[in-house]
């Protein structure tokens, strides 16, 4: 069977975008499979606000890629998945299915870069944080989803809340609900979405409820120190670990103060649970078709996660961005990047290998 | 006699032994010191404590619950770090008083989120706390000691003829003024073995028999007895008429069956 | 406050988005199989002779809650200061024909004393706890535990035989020294559950309706907070984020369920502050509990499932008054407002009497001639007084029994109901 060099990336994401494009600017033959009908991944399916560390607009941060991707060469297949993967000789026969009209259609490529990242945690796991009972108990996806519509209210009345608390860690660090790591980013958004609300509406309290604060490198000074100096963003050093009914329609978030030593309760109109990410149903699917190993969390594993992080462990599969870990989008950006050399690499090795010198030296 | 000896030696400068006094001990430092090493080591020894005590965040997740810390001087927290705590005296000093806040209702344990078993540790410091005989644990289950009677004997707690308005003046009239009737309301009760009024209900001899032998082999009377040997006297004695009954009746049973055989 | 209407409606649609943990919690029922394929142990099994219903756990796990042929393993704080609370349960199973075994052949679980003064250890409280299982075994009948710390105490129990095998087998050498083999139920079973399991042909029981009568739920810690993974939770009650019994039987009932600041919190029993230091637990009680359910939930009785729940709460009241604190919410179990509004005696059956906390109130509101059925028991009593034989829900124990554990083999037949 020919070598097609076509590569396939699966997942229109940060770390999609960045290899498809860097690849495409490479002159690779390149197919993205994206399942929206839209580019940019989940900061763009949830409809997230401001980007930290500069609280810069979603579209300002992917917009660059999205429309130099629209621009290229790329083959681009929205609202597509990939449905069935055969290996016949040292290429990928890719089953694409089209999800609007059920059409299938068979392609073969030689190398592929899995980007197809995370989804945050179901918090209505965590059963004594009320989401799904209280209506005002809203997560991640919602609260951001929120902010992008620049009016924040209550979900319960539709009033405006005078106090907002977040919960940090929920679906992370926890081994009741099993998943013991930490995704990284919940420090960092919690806290940005604090600055987003008093940026707007500075008559709006707001409390973060924390175990550890984990704005790494320039996070610290520019979110966490910045909230608190700049924003009054309050923070409270122990957890909430019921959250009830209160007075007035309001919530009592019963918590631990750790530094006073002492239960607390309080009311809010409102709490934003930080809910931790997990390996995407697609990430998992891919796994499952191109038989790649999951490591024990249930991301794709990599080669080496400390060596070899775009290289799964089998050949011709690269993997960037979230599929293998919590991660931020410039880190998902940069991944993508690197899978994509690496996939230029391999192609030019075989390309390499397939020539026959013996042959050629007879001339 | 020992407590007063032990104050003079202090009064008196004694450098080598600095007088510590601790809530009802009777020793003085050295031994308290000596105490607590060998209780310490009984608690890491437990079979529970691996099982038990994991990582502590101090997060306070498990306080957010917590009935006794909103009232006492008292947390989970608090209590986890002290079972990981390699000071023996951290552990004795909170076995005096501190452990027996706790209500075992198990919210702690139910939130932590490196699955720590805090009730559970709580409950290995109170049984060590039993077992080693404290003089605090005794002063505290003193009043305790009609219950232990009554478990050890029928397996059950608080009997109907136990709610007297000397004990319960507080549960109200309505609760112990049943007391002068007692018997008739226990018969106006419609499950025969309901009807008694010094026991939950009427446990047969063989079962308090097989009860007391449980306790025997599994080392609670040695544990009672260690906080309280009087009772255990009583107890014994009280089994031993028991068991000599139990003869007496299976010799009865026997011949009858062999009279009706 | 929700009513019922509006919490089910709620539920329904959450009902979809009821999704299991991801946590990795072995279910110890396998490795106990297990062990009963080796022969370690025996497992008392639920069989069809116990007409099973399945439910689920809070991990989306099945369990199987026998209906007939049951043992009861009373409570000893029930039997002995609320016997109207035994009796409402034997009451209904009565109506259902339900073959049960009530007997002296039965410790209590010894778990209050454990949780109070630590005066016994995982070895004895293991053994008494096989020791009652045994009792169950031998007679062809499962148990069916009536309380909430019992409950907990033997789910506990069952962890720790199947786990450790240390304990397993001191707790062997002392059964054998009694001359009874090392068993575990199949499943351990809250009496709450089979109420839960039974709630529709209890509501079709309902003379007096509770349309207007509102509830709150205290949930028993023990029932939940201890092996959370062994209690029931469904997607139609609190979208399955909250265990389902008791409220599950009080929306099957028609009552309304009205949400409060501390449902998580306990009811303050301590096992020990109950008995010797009770300043807390009726300051617990009144302030954390009671005074929400009626100040924020305007709640017309208190429900719960356990005996020292019920207790608590009861008992802590009366006092209060002293401090211009007059809230006088009546406390239920759930199977004792059940019987009530089925039409069973308050004071024959359901034994209000007992209750520190008057209960007439509430009868009142549900339309209940309470006065009547005073004077019937009035004049009950005076019968008694006059030497008539106590009227009974079932046969008595025979004279026997008093002494030795007879009845072995599959005891129950018709006749002894």
């Amino acid at each position: 069977m020919p070598q097609s060099s076509r590569v396939l990336v699966v997942g229109g994401g940060p770390a999609g975008l960045s290899a498809a494009l860097d690849l495409s600017d490479a002159g690779a033959d390149v197919t993205l499979v994206e399942k929206e009908e839209f580019l940019g991944g989940t900061p763009k399916k949830l409809h997230y606000s401001l980007i930290a560390p500069d609280l810069r607009n979603v579209d300002e941060v992917l917009g660059p890629l999205i429309e130099r991707a629209n621009r290229t060469s790329l083959s681009i297949r929205t609202g597509c998945t990939v449905s069935g993967v055969e290996k016949r000789e040292g290429e990928f026969l890719v089953t694409i299915k089209e999800l609007g009209s059920g059409k299938e259609k068979q392609q073969s490529f030689s190398a592929v870069v899995l980007a197809t990242g995370f989804s945050h945690w179901d918090p209505h796991k965590k059963y004594e944080y009320g989401y799904g009972v209280y209506p005002d108990v809203i997560d991640f996806k919602d609260f951001e989803g929120m902010l992008s519509t620049g009016k924040i209210v209550r979900p319960s009345d539709g009033k405006a809340p005078k106090r907002i608390a977040w919960l940090l860690c929920v679906g992370s660090r926890d081994r009741q609900v099993g998943k013991f790591y930490c995704c990284r980013m919940g420090c960092v958004v919690s806290i940005k979405q604090a600055m987003e609300v008093r940026q707007k509406h500075p008559d709006i309290d707001t409390y973060v409820y924390y175990m550890d604060i984990r704005t790494y490198g320039f996070w610290e000074d520019k979110v966490y120190w910045k909230a608190m100096e700049e924003y009054n963003v309050n923070f409270v050093r122990g957890r909430i670990g019921s959250i009830n009914r209160g007075d007035d329609g309001r919530l009592l978030a019963m918590a631990e103060d750790t530094i006073l030593q002492r239960p607390s309760e309080v009311p809010f109109d409102m709490v934003v649970l930080a809910t931790g990410m997990e390996a995407s149903e697609g990430t998992r699917e891919m796994a499952r078709l191109f038989g790649i190993e999951l490591e024990e969390h249930g991301f794709i594993k990599p080669l080496d996660a400390d060596s070899m992080p775009v290289l799964t462990g089998v050949e011709g599969v690269f993997v960037a961005g979230a599929a293998t870990a919590p991660k931020s989008i410039s880190d998902s950006v940069t991944e993508g990047s690197a899978a994509a050399m690496k996939v230029l690499g391999y192609l030019a090795k075989r390309r390499m290998l397939s020539v026959n010198f013996s042959e050629r030296a007879k001339v | 006699m020992v407590f007063r000896v032990s104050v003079m030696k202090a009064l008196l400068g004694n450098k080598k032994e600095p007088a510590m006094i601790i809530a009802g001990a009777k020793e003085s430092a050295g031994e308290t010191l000596a105490l607590a090493q060998s209780i310490f080591s009984q608690f890491r020894a437990d079979f529970r404590y691996k099982e038990y005590v994991r990582g502590c965040l101090n997060c306070g997740e498990c306080t957010t619950g917590c009935p006794a810390a909103r009232f006492y001087d008292f947390s989970p927290r608090e209590m986890l770090q002290v079972a990981l705590s390699d000071d023996p005296m951290v552990l004795y000093n909170a076995m005096q008083e501190k452990i027996w806040a706790c209500l075992q209702c198990y919210t702690c344990t139910m939130r932590c989120r490196f699955g720590n078993e805090i009730a559970g540790i709580i409950s290995v410091m109170r049984e060590l706390a039993v077992k080693n005989g404290l003089e605090s644990t005794k002063e505290l289950l003193k009043p305790y000691s009609r219950v232990l009677l009554k478990i050890m004997t029928t397996g059950n707690q608080v009997s109907p003829d136990m709610i007297q308005p000397d004990f319960f003046p507080d549960w109200g009239p309505s609760a112990t003024s049943k007391q002068s009737e007692l018997s008739l309301l226990r018969k106006a009760i419609p499950i025969d073995v309901l009807q008694v009024t010094d026991a939950a209900w009427e446990v047969s001899l063989q079962t308090s028999l097989e009860l007391f032998e449980i306790y025997k082999e599994a080392g609670v009377v040695d544990m009672v007895a260690a906080v309280d040997p009087d009772l255990v006297e009583m107890i014994e004695d009280i089994v031993a008429d028991w068991k000599d009954e139990f003869e007496e009746m299976k010799k009865e049973y026997d011949s009858k069956v062999k009279q009706d055989a | 406050m929700l009513n019922a209407d509006q919490i089910r409606s709620v539920l329904e649609e959450r009902a979809k988005n009821r999704s299991v943990s991801d946590k990795k919690v072995a279910d110890v029922r396998e490795e106990m199989w297990t062990l009963h394929d080796k022969g370690e142990l025996t497992v008392i099994p639920i069989t069809s002779k116990n007409s099973p219903l399945e439910v689920e756990t809070l991990f989306g796990w099945k369990k199987k809650i026998p209906t007939d042929y049951l043992w009861h393993h009373k409570s000893c704080g029930q039997c002995g200061n609320i016997p109207g609370y035994p009796a409402s349960l034997l009451w209904f199973m009565n109506q259902f024909g339900t073959h049960y075994l009530n007997e002296p052949h039965q410790t209590s679980c010894t778990a209050w004393n454990y949780h109070g003064t630590a005066t016994s250890n995982p070895v004895a409280l293991a053994a008494v706890a096989v020791r009652n299982w045994y009792r169950a075994y031998e007679t062809g009948t499962f148990p069916l535990i009536h309380c909430g710390t019992s409950y907990g105490d033997y789910k506990e129990m069952r962890k720790l035989l199947i786990e450790n095998r240390e304990v397993r087998e001191k707790v062997r050498e002392i059964m054998k020294k009694l001359g009874k083999d090392l068993v575990i139920p199949e499943e351990i079973v809250h009496y709450s559950e089979w109420v839960h399991v039974m709630r529709e042909r209890i509501a079709a029981m309902v003379r007096y309706p509770l349309a207007n009568i509102v509830a709150t739920v205290h949930e028993p810690c023990h029932y939940y907070k201890m092996v959370p993974e062994d209690a029931i939770y469904d997607p139609r009650v609190y979208g399955g984020q909250r265990p389902a019994p008791p409220t599950s039987v009080l929306l099957a009932l028609g009552a309304q369920v009205s949400d409060y600041s501390t449902w998580y919190d306990c009811c303050g029993f301590g096992f020990r502050h109950i008995l010797t230091e009770r300043e807390f637990t009726r300051s617990f009680a009144t302030l954390r509990k009671i005074r929400p359910m009626v100040e924020e939930a305007h709640s017309d009785v208190l429900i719960t499932t356990d005996t020292g729940c019920v207790t608590t709460f009861d008992k802590s009241q009366w006092v209060g008054k002293v401090h211009g604190m007059d809230y006088s919410l009546p406390v239920l179990a759930e199977v004792q407002l059940a019987a009530l509004a089925a039409g069973a005696h308050p004071y024959k059956i359901v034994q209000i009497h007992w209750h520190s906390t008057p209960v007439e109130k509430l009868l009142q509101k549900m339309d209940i001639n309470h006065e009547q059925y005073r004077k019937e028991f009035t004049e009950y009593l005076n019968q008694l007084r006059n030497g008539a034989k106590p009227e009974l829900l079932h046969a008595p124990r025979l004279e026997i029994e008093k002494y030795f554990a007879v009845n072995k083999g599959n005891v129950i037949s018709e006749e002894t109901k």
